[in-house]
């Protein structure tokens, strides 16, 4: 199953590559993705799927969320830190 | 996080100038004063800008020295390394040095030149996509298009490599734009981002720890980088909980402080690592759980609550779920947390006596049989009588565990080590680095005669500029971890690990100009490491040591903590 992450990215050299290459990096497979450019910045939905159970959206949603020039507009509630926080 | 908001940065009319001079004159303005780095076609505006500013170039013999020797200046200080390269080769020369800045979370800023903008794309001479090549290994990249936003780019990258958890940056500057003549000066104003300290998490660590009867500090590399070492510290001595620290983070408690245990992990000590496996509450701070000190995730520590301080939220939760995090500024966090506690608040007496005692039946020894040199002796001996000022800049593989195993460290900066990436290679150049950072400390690379080959080209920088760095050069004639697995782990199928045809190291140190003396029994290493230390210039002391000597303990890949495998010959006291 796949979870949505909305993302809001600086249009600048390589920022669509730097946020690409970090997701099937950290282990998730891009399953869907749309983008529309708004000014100097472009908004970007991408439907992700971990490659196993190990793979936390939420942790992969932080760690888009450190990437200089890109904000994290929303994802979702992940079980792992449910599981965690019980 | 954002980049720069436009409305940070602010125009101002001044004479025309160069994107080169523009650099030159911004790394002038930041306060850089050493930069490592090697010429070439595409960044020859630079260099003729560098003549006659204040910086201090190093001319490394290879772009990888560059990047490790900027690497260690950084750690060694907590200021920004600056390495440059020109294009093509010289830019992915750069790459192994940029991904162990990246891995250990150093802060570096790299400038690479590039071919001219119109020619950016067509396969051109030495032309590289070095942005594309190290998207993956560093905190953040530009590609400059335009002379005018050269100081904002520059000024931008030194704010971002250095604050939250640091990281490498790279600056390709095309040739056009170091040519490029511009009047503008589009100024950088560094945002206020200092974070607010979280006293309701805060206030749930202090409730767990006084709960716990078995608590544990696990201190990684991230407390000194925070500038925590002294919160850490305090943190410790009020609470008297006992402490393991991870490769990079050990000295953040000295060595010989009350409760430090030692290194945890694969060649960790038996007291640190049964300390974690009976802990009850781990309050960690910096530290990432890397796969080097957790052995077997899922039965690491498996009796702990977690507390886990990081300033960077994608470490929580990433690899060991936290019952409780606390992110920001890990400085004021810490102290925050030390001034709720006096020393006896907590009723761990026996757990912490426990504990020490742990330490002192299992501590190291140093009475292995034989005449020849015991390499974990020479080290323990070495850092003793450099003292506090003791700084080493380690390659990778048995030698450099048995510095963190066997040295006294004073403080994290003292310990420069390839933690993350591990890589070979490191050691020369960043001894380098960390001697021109602090000439005053007693800074040896400790070496091995498989990783000291890979930039031995950097005697020659040594020479070139007097640094008088001293080398102990381990060598037994193998590559020596590779060889203690295939023993251990690969039924002793000892495949392509021999290096017996080595040169002669101290000639070929003395042909580089280099005072270098060779060491081969046991009885002389007092008076090579007193020899050494004396040394005005640089030199290297090339020691022979058994082939057969393997790195204890040792936590055999995918098992806990707990099963460890020892040194036959002490008893299994190690």
């Amino acid at each position: 199953m796949s979870d949505t992450i909305h993302i809001q990215i600086d249009r600048a050299d390589g920022s669509l590559q730097r946020l690409i290459g970090l997701v099937e990096r950290r282990g998730f497979h891009i399953d869907g993705m749309s983008m529309a450019d708004e000014g100097a910045t472009r908004r970007i939905q991408l439907q992700v799927r971990g490659r196993d159970s190990g793979r936390c959206t939420e942790i992969l949603s932080r760690q888009i969320d450190r990437m200089i020039g890109a904000t994290r507009v929303s994802c979702p509630v992940s079980q792992f830190q449910a599981e965690a926080a019980a | 996080m954002s980049a720069v908001a436009p409305a940070l940065k602010t125009a101002a009319a001044t004479a025309p100038r160069s994107g080169a001079q523009l650099l030159i004159s911004t790394l002038e303005k930041l306060g850089v004063e050493v930069v490592f780095g090697y010429p070439g076609g595409a960044i020859m505006p630079v260099y003729d800008a560098l003549a006659g500013s204040s910086l201090k170039h190093i001319l490394v013999r290879h772009e990888q020295g560059a990047a490790f020797a900027a690497d260690a200046y950084a750690r060694s200080t907590g200021k920004v390394g600056v390495c440059m390269a020109t294009s093509g080769p010289g830019a992915t020369n750069l790459v192994t040095g940029i991904a162990n800045a990246m891995m250990d979370s150093v802060p570096m800023v790299c400038i690479t030149g590039n071919v001219a903008t119109n020619l950016m794309g067509t396969d051109a001479f030495q032309e590289i996509d070095i942005l594309g090549v190290t998207l993956p290994i560093v905190k953040h990249s530009w590609v400059v298009r335009d002379p005018a936003e050269v100081p904002a780019i520059v000024e931008e990258a030194f704010h971002i490599a250095r604050s939250g958890r640091p990281g490498p940056v790279l600056i390709d500057l095309p040739k056009d734009v170091q040519f490029g003549l511009t009047a503008e000066d589009i100024g950088f104003h560094i945002p206020n981002e200092t974070p607010g300290i979280d006293h309701t998490a805060i206030a749930e660590v202090e409730a767990m720890i006084r709960a716990a009867r078995r608590p544990l500090i696990y201190v990684g590399g991230g407390a000194k980088i925070a500038g925590a070492v002294d919160a850490v510290r305090d943190f410790a001595a009020r609470t008297g909980i006992p402490a393991v620290a991870t490769l990079n983070g050990l000295g953040t408690l000295r060595t010989d402080a009350p409760g430090m245990l030692g290194m945890l992990g694969m060649h960790g000590t038996r007291a640190a690592n049964d300390a974690v496996q009976s802990t009850d509450l781990l309050i960690v701070f910096g530290a990432r759980f890397d796969d080097r000190a957790t052995g077997k995730l899922a039965e690491f520590a498996p009796h702990a609550k977690v507390a886990h301080f990081d300033v960077d939220p994608a470490e929580i939760g990433k690899l060991r779920a936290a019952h409780v995090q606390v992110t920001g500024d890990m400085k004021a966090d810490i102290e925050t947390l030390a001034a709720k506690f006096s020393p006896g608040d907590l009723d761990i007496g026996d757990w912490a006596e426990d504990r020490a005692t742990a330490a002192r039946t299992h501590a190291f020894r140093y009475d292995a049989p034989g005449e020849g040199v015991y390499a974990p002796a020479l080290l323990n001996e070495l850092s003793r009588v450099a003292g506090d000022s003791f700084v080493a800049a380690c390659d990778v593989g048995q030698h450099q565990m048995w510095v963190a195993q066997h040295c006294q460290f004073s403080e994290p900066r003292n310990h420069l080590t390839s933690g993350g990436l591990g890589a070979m290679g490191y050691g020369l150049p960043a001894g380098l680095g960390a001697k021109m950072a602090r000439p005053d400390a007693h800074v040896v690379t400790v070496s091995g005669d498989g990783s000291f080959m890979m930039n031995i080209q950097e005697l020659a920088t040594l020479r070139r500029y007097g640094v008088a760095l001293k080398i102990v050069l381990l060598d037994n004639a193998s590559l020596g971890m590779v060889r203690q697995w295939q023993e251990l782990f690969f039924d002793k199928n000892y495949s392509e690990i021999d290096l017996s045809d080595n040169p002669d190291f101290a000639l070929v140190a003395r042909a580089f100009g280099i005072e270098a003396f060779r060491v081969e029994t046991r009885d002389e290493v007092s008076a090579g490491v007193a020899r050494l230390l004396a040394a005005e210039g640089p030199c290297l002391m090339h020691v022979l040591i058994d082939p057969a000597e393997n790195v204890w303990p040792l936590v055999p890949p995918g098992k806990n903590n707990a099963e460890m495998m020892h040194d036959t010959r002490f008893e299994g006291d190690m």
